[in-house]
């Protein structure tokens, strides 16, 4: 505050050093940043999980499930009665399974109109069951999912996973300490059907209005505390993988990730995060590496805020969530894990059960570097407000080169005119025998004296043409910030509009239509974009505006998508911070050709391509470099298409962020580069 | 025998017991649901010939005092309280005897002539909550209404004009019921425990229930025909609702000693009558029992056009040589059939997400053939906003216009929102009535124990006159016993639902971080004030830019101020 109001504020010794040195602190702030994000994995900056919540007394009581034998023979009726329908759910069997347990059964519709191209239908049936609590008056329920997948289904089949549900709700009907209604849902088409059935269940639409059509539900029970989502793949399972990150990049309860795994130590199931295991090196460097790879697999997946699971749909409705993913034993025989897994899910229900409080403690912002060590937001934020804080400086230091360069003319100009004052002042200074400043003083002056010499009466002759005059500058500037958000909102309206234009046009289909409609785009903003640098580069003084302008909406932007997504904030940052430090900095031609061709790649566009590259790299290694680029431009396609469709059904704001907020910044950047 | 002295004394307690003819019935009601549960429900009924007066409660004989004195006391003219555990599920079990809300429910009238029925009120629940070890202190006239439409006098009315400023309604639907509360409600009956059929209700058994519900009712009726006189009556009764497979049994078959424990060792001396029947009418449609011993009497009931049959045992007219088991034994293992609703049933939900606005959604199913008319009363807490305007009522699609509302706005902290829609709905319909709130801010110290817990909503109320008997089991208003019931056809039957009551999150403050709070409001503060100061207090003005002003330079001239004016002069 004091600096808006004080006039005579950056002129002091602070500020004219942070003027001279801004650049080499921003890069060691940004190199900050990035070491001591790295560091986090280290053990030493990482905590060891724990029980915040102890009502949840986890493994407090005995487990008690014995219905591992009906689990396999549900497995071996479902896998024959599944077979009958290649493309759908056996909806009479699961219905009748469940009633035959006494259970109130039901099912739900939904339709998804495909909000992109000429517009087709996709319907859908859900298939629920709910145990109602005997020790409770439906006011609070848990919910145990399963996606069902057709043999047709390019994923793996979860039958085993429902056979585990069905043993489960046998297992639960005959107890009689559930104060909270246990809903067994069994949903269609993937994530589809649990978005579905949760905004159903309350009535609310999450996506553009009319594109999931959610139906309604014959029958609830009270407010959802926690919803565990069982995939397994196989009855003989290696290993269960404990998913967290959820649409947007929220995250369940760290207590109930806790919980998880804690269960399944107790049980003896081998539990990872990330597919990994807990390593325990010796060497502090190679425990070090492992634990910040884990670490950074979550975070890339954050990043993408796409759901790796069903669990992530439900944390918009603010129910904690966890999908627990059980992949196939590689060698051959071994028995069946129904009982131990049986185990871990009635101690993970029973936990619930006794909660009574809505999980509200333990952390909801958090990075796991290993099953049980996490990061908080209060030592990871730090690292991204270092990058942030790089550019507010830059920024800052800009304004301030900018101010002091007006002032410094200004004062020529009345220096001219009045030389004796000037001449007399200077004489009072020496005679005071302030050399330095004297010195300083005098060195600046004859400096802008210079510039301003060189460049007054082009400046002067620009100005007349465009009509600019002090103010104007700021017309300018704020009217292509506008412009830009304007653009911005244009573009994330775009697919809808192509598609809905072009795909009955020229019958193209829906993923190249969006691909070629957002490449076409970014093509023309990027060639527009050039003409009107140019143009506004007659001025020195807007491009100054405008780097100043749009380095504090990135650090801005950065800081509130941190605020929901960490991870992608970082990414952006660590990306975008020291190409946009580097904007504006140097005068030669080919430095500056460098920092633009190098903006150019973290154009949205560009990064998607880029980590569909890195994604296409890690998983296929064989893969030759023609087939990884091939591989690339299909995938990236597909990534778009699907970031899209994801922004329109489920409300996901990955792609409104990235055309709404992060393009116009990017453009203001490049107009001033 | 009894000594000389005695014996006027004798005489006169005699004398007093002959002028209070009084009289108490135990009854036990038993019926397998068709969901496979099994309803259990006991009544005690005294009615009271009661001398009118001040004295009237001084001298008991088998009503109980200390809840007489309660009554006698505050003015009541009728009172009801009901302490539930769980939900009863009207779609899968039908209509019980007697409907209550989960939770604490209590509703009075009381006389015509109490002045400050708040006041009066506020003793009432404080009395009943010593009498009951509920939390039934908790009730005042910030959770407490006055329905107009909703709640009428269940007993005989001295004069027609009922003025709804008498009558209060207030529920505590997060109180827990457990045996605290068993124990004094048994103690108000004639025999306690340990005769008759209150010997049957050991808290160990009917806890394990999935429903139960102890209530009492006392109301003024007609002492005869003419009803030139009233008398009172006081109505006990428990409502339990078993699962045969939670309780460990590996097939349906229930007996009184699987049910309660124990089985029954006679009547309570004192009753006047001692039954217990057994409802057999879905041996006909369902899976068919047998019932072990015989019964005494089988009675065919045909009530609103449905008959029903009891098995009937005269618990007085049978010998006890040992313990008397009921067994009922099921000769096919039970089959989930598909479940048939009955005519009118509801259900409610908040809809929406976060903690800014929602909606709160009643769902009236209507299966019978023609359409229904029925009052929705709809008790909303203070701390919950709701909006009048955003009311919709819609059947099918289409909305419905309410024949009546009345709305009494809720105060903050001190009333209640409390809505009543006289509504028709069509044959054969869902019916949503949706409204929407706002989620509000409490002060900190309003925030109950595990605050995190959520709020609660109490239920809604829907009471309809229903046209057919079908699956009706409440008792005609003149009869007080469950034997009154048979055969009692009327032109419609009186029903009133309970509807769930709701959970809700208010955004809570985090209670376990106060410190935090208290840190970063002081350095708030502090970073504010500085400059907030300033700003306020300076006055703002150019300044010469040429001149230098650091700090090294202020201090010299500081120090040689003396000098300045000479320079300036030069």
């Amino acid at each position: 505050m004091g600096l808006l109001t004080d006039p005579g504020a950056g002129r002091g010794k602070l500020t004219m050093m942070l003027e001279a040195h801004h650049g080499r602190l921003c890069i060691v702030l940004y190199l900050c940043g990035v070491v001591y994000f790295a560091l986090l994995a280290h053990e030493h900056f990482s905590a060891a999980t724990y029980f915040s919540e102890n009502a949840l007394l986890p493994g407090l009581v005995e487990s008690e499930y014995d219905e591992d034998h009906s689990a396999k023979k549900f497995l071996v009726e479902l896998k024959d009665e599944g077979s009958r329908y290649p493309d759908s759910m056996p909806y009479s069997w699961l219905l009748a399974k469940f009633g035959q347990m006494g259970l109130e059964t039901y099912t739900h519709n939904f339709t998804l109109e495909y909000p992109l191209g000429p517009g087709s239908q996709y319907r859908g049936k859900n298939v629920y069951a709910i145990l109602r609590a005997p020790r409770g008056a439906s006011t609070e329920a848990v919910v145990l999912s399963t996606p069902y997948r057709p043999p047709s289904s390019a994923h793996p089949t979860t039958h085993p996973g429902i056979a585990l549900l069905l043993s489960l709700a046998k297992f639960f009907r005959r107890q009689k300490y559930w104060a909270k209604d246990l809903i067994f849902l069994v949903t269609e088409h993937e994530q589809l059907g649990t978005q579905a059935w949760v905004e159903a269940y309350h009535q609310a639409s999450s996506g553009h209005p009319g594109v999931l059509k959610h139906g309604d539900l014959p029958a609830r029970a009270g407010a959802i505390q926690a919803a565990v989502n069982l995939e397994l793949r196989s009855d003989r399972i290696s290993h269960i993988d404990v998913k967290v990150e959820g649409l947007n990049g929220q995250l369940p309860n760290l207590d109930l990730v806790n919980l998880v795994h804690r269960l399944c130590a107790m049980e003896s199931v081998r539990h990872t995060f990330k597919n990994r295991d807990n390593a325990n090196y010796a060497d502090p460097w190679r425990q070090w590496s492992y634990s910040f790879r884990t670490m950074m697999s979550m975070v890339f997946t954050q990043a993408t805020g796409m759901t790796n699971g069903n669990h992530g749909l439900f944390h918009r409705f603010g129910i904690e969530a966890v999908t627990l993913e059980g992949f196939e034993r590689r060698t051959a025989g071994g028995p069946p894990m129904f009982y131990q897994m049986g185990r871990v899910v009635e101690g993970i229900c029973r936990s619930l059960n006794n909660l009574l409080e809505r999980f509200h403690q333990s952390f909801f912002f958090y990075l796991l570097s290993a099953t049980d060590r996490y990061i908080s937001i209060g030592a990871y934020m730090p690292s991204l407000g270092l990058m942030c804080g790089a550019l507010l400086i830059r920024a800052f230091s800009l304004w301030l080169r900018m101010s002091s360069e007006e002032s410094a003319q200004a004062s020529n100009h009345e220096s001219n005119e009045s030389k004796d004052e000037d001449e007399l002042t200077k004489e009072v200074d020496q005679k005071e025998g302030n050399i330095n400043d004297d010195k300083f003083v005098d060195e600046k002056i004859e400096d802008t004296t210079e510039i301003s010499e060189k460049e007054e009466s082009t400046i002067s002759d620009v100005k007349e043409k465009l009509g600019l005059h002090g103010g104007p500058v700021l017309v300018v500037v704020g009217g292509l910030v506008l412009a830009a958000h304007v653009l911005g909102v244009m573009a994330v309206n775009l697919p809808v509009f192509v598609t809905r234009f072009a795909v009955t046009t020229w019958n193209i289909p829906t993923v190249d239509c969006v691909w070629i409609g957002s490449i076409v785009f970014s093509v023309l903003l990027v060639g527009a974009a050039t003409i009107i640098a140019r143009m506004v580069a007659i001025n020195p003084d807007v491009p100054i505006l405008l780097n100043i302008a749009a380095l504090l909406e990135l650090a801005t932007l950065l800081l509130a998508v941190a605020m929901h997504n960490f991870s992608l904030a970082l990414v952006c940052g660590m990306l975008c911070t020291p190409i946009a430090l580097g904007i504006g900095t140097f005068k030669r031609w080919w430095l500056r050709g460098a920092v633009r061709i190098l903006w150019l790649l973290v154009h949205p566009l560009s990064l998607l391509s880029l980590a569909v590259l890195l994604a296409a790299r890690t998983n296929f290694p064989e893969e030759s470099l023609m087939g990884l680029l091939s591989r690339t431009n299909l995938a990236a396609r597909q990534a778009l298409l699907l970031t899209v469709v994801d922004s329109l059904v489920y409300g996901s704001w990955a792609f409104n962020v990235a055309a709404g907020t992060f393009l116009p910044t990017w453009l203001l950047l490049w107009v001033a580069s | 025998m009894v000594c000389f002295i005695l014996v006027p004394f004798w005489i006169l307690n005699v004398g007093q017991c002959l002028v209070q003819k009084d009289r108490f019935d135990e009854e036990l009601l038993l019926k397998p649901l068709p969901s496979g549960h099994v309803y259990a429900y006991f009544q005690f009924t005294t009615v009271w010939d009661a001398p009118s007066g001040p004295q009237m409660f001084q001298h008991c004989h088998l009503f109980p005092r200390a809840l007489g004195e309660v009554a006698g006391r505050h003015n009541v003219q009728e009172l009801h309280v009901t302490l539930t555990e769980g939900l009863w599920r009207y779609e899968y079990w039908g209509f019980p005897v007697s409907d209550a809300a989960p939770g604490a429910e209590l509703w009075t009238w009381f006389r015509n002539d109490t002045k400050d029925v708040d006041n009066i009120w506020k003793k009432l629940t404080g009395a009943l909550s010593g009498l009951l070890c509920a939390s039934l202190n908790f009730i005042g006239t910030p959770n407490s209404l006055s329905p107009e439409y909703s709640f009428r006098p269940t007993g005989v009315v001295k004069n027609s004009n009922l003025n709804s400023s008498f009558v209060r309604y207030a529920t505590l639907p997060r109180e827990i019921v457990c045996t605290e509360n068993l124990t004094p409600w048994k103690k108000l009956l004639p025999c306690d425990s340990k005769k008759g059929f209150a010997s049957l209700l050991n808290a160990g058994h009917i806890h394990n229930t999935n429903y139960h519900s102890l209530g009492l009712h006392i109301r003024p009726v007609c002492k005869d025909a003419k009803c030139t006189e009233v008398s009172i009556e006081l109505r006990q009764t428990v409502s339990l609702v078993y699962d045969m497979m939670i309780l460990g049994f590996q097939n349906q078959d229930w007996s009184l000693r699987k049910l309660f424990g124990l089985g029954l060792s006679g009547p309570c001396p004192l009753a006047t009558s001692s039954f217990i029947y057994v409802d057999v009418t879905s041996n006909e449609t369902g899976t068919p029992y047998q019932l072990q011993p015989e019964p005494t009497e089988v009675i065919t009931s045909i009530r609103g056009g449905y008959e029903s049959k009891f098995k009937v045992y005269n618990i007085q007219k049978m010998s006890f040589t040992h313990m008397l088991n009921i067994v009922a034994t099921y000769s096919t293992p039970k089959v989930y059939a598909v479940n048939v609703p009955p005519v009118l049933y509801a259900s409610r939900y908040i809809v929406g997400y976060g903690q800014e606005r929602g909606g709160i959604v009643t769902k009236i199913h209507n299966n019978h053939w023609k359409h229904l008319d029925i009052i929705y009363l709809e008790n909303i807490p203070w701390f919950l906003p709701i909006y009048l305007h955003t009311l919709r009522v819609v059947a099918g699609g289409k909305e419905i216009t309410p024949i009546l509302k009345k709305y009494v706005p809720g105060k903050e902290r001190s009333r209640p929102y409390s809505l009543e829609v006289l509504l028709r709905i069509p044959a054969r319909s869902v019916t949503e009535i949706y409204i929407e709130f706002d989620y509000v801010f409490l002060k900190w110290q309003e925030y109950p124990p595990d605050a995190n817990h959520g709020f609660y909503i109490g239920s809604a109320i829907i009471s309809a006159y229903l046209p057919v008997g079908k699956n009706y089991m409440g008792l005609p208003q003149a009869g007080p016993t469950i034997y009154s019931s048979f055969n009692a056809s009327r032109e419609g039957f009186l029903l009133q639902l309970r509807t769930e009551s709701l959970i809700i999150t208010l955004p809570t403050p985090d209670f376990s971080m106060p410190y935090n709070v208290i840190c970063l409001a002081c350095t708030v503060v502090a970073l504010a004030f500085g400059p907030l100061h300033n700003i306020t207090t300076k006055r703002l003005c150019m300044k010469d830019g040429n001149s230098c002003n650091g700090l090294l330079i202020r201090l010299k001239s500081m120090l040689f101020k003396g000098r300045k004016p000479q320079a300036q002069a030069h």
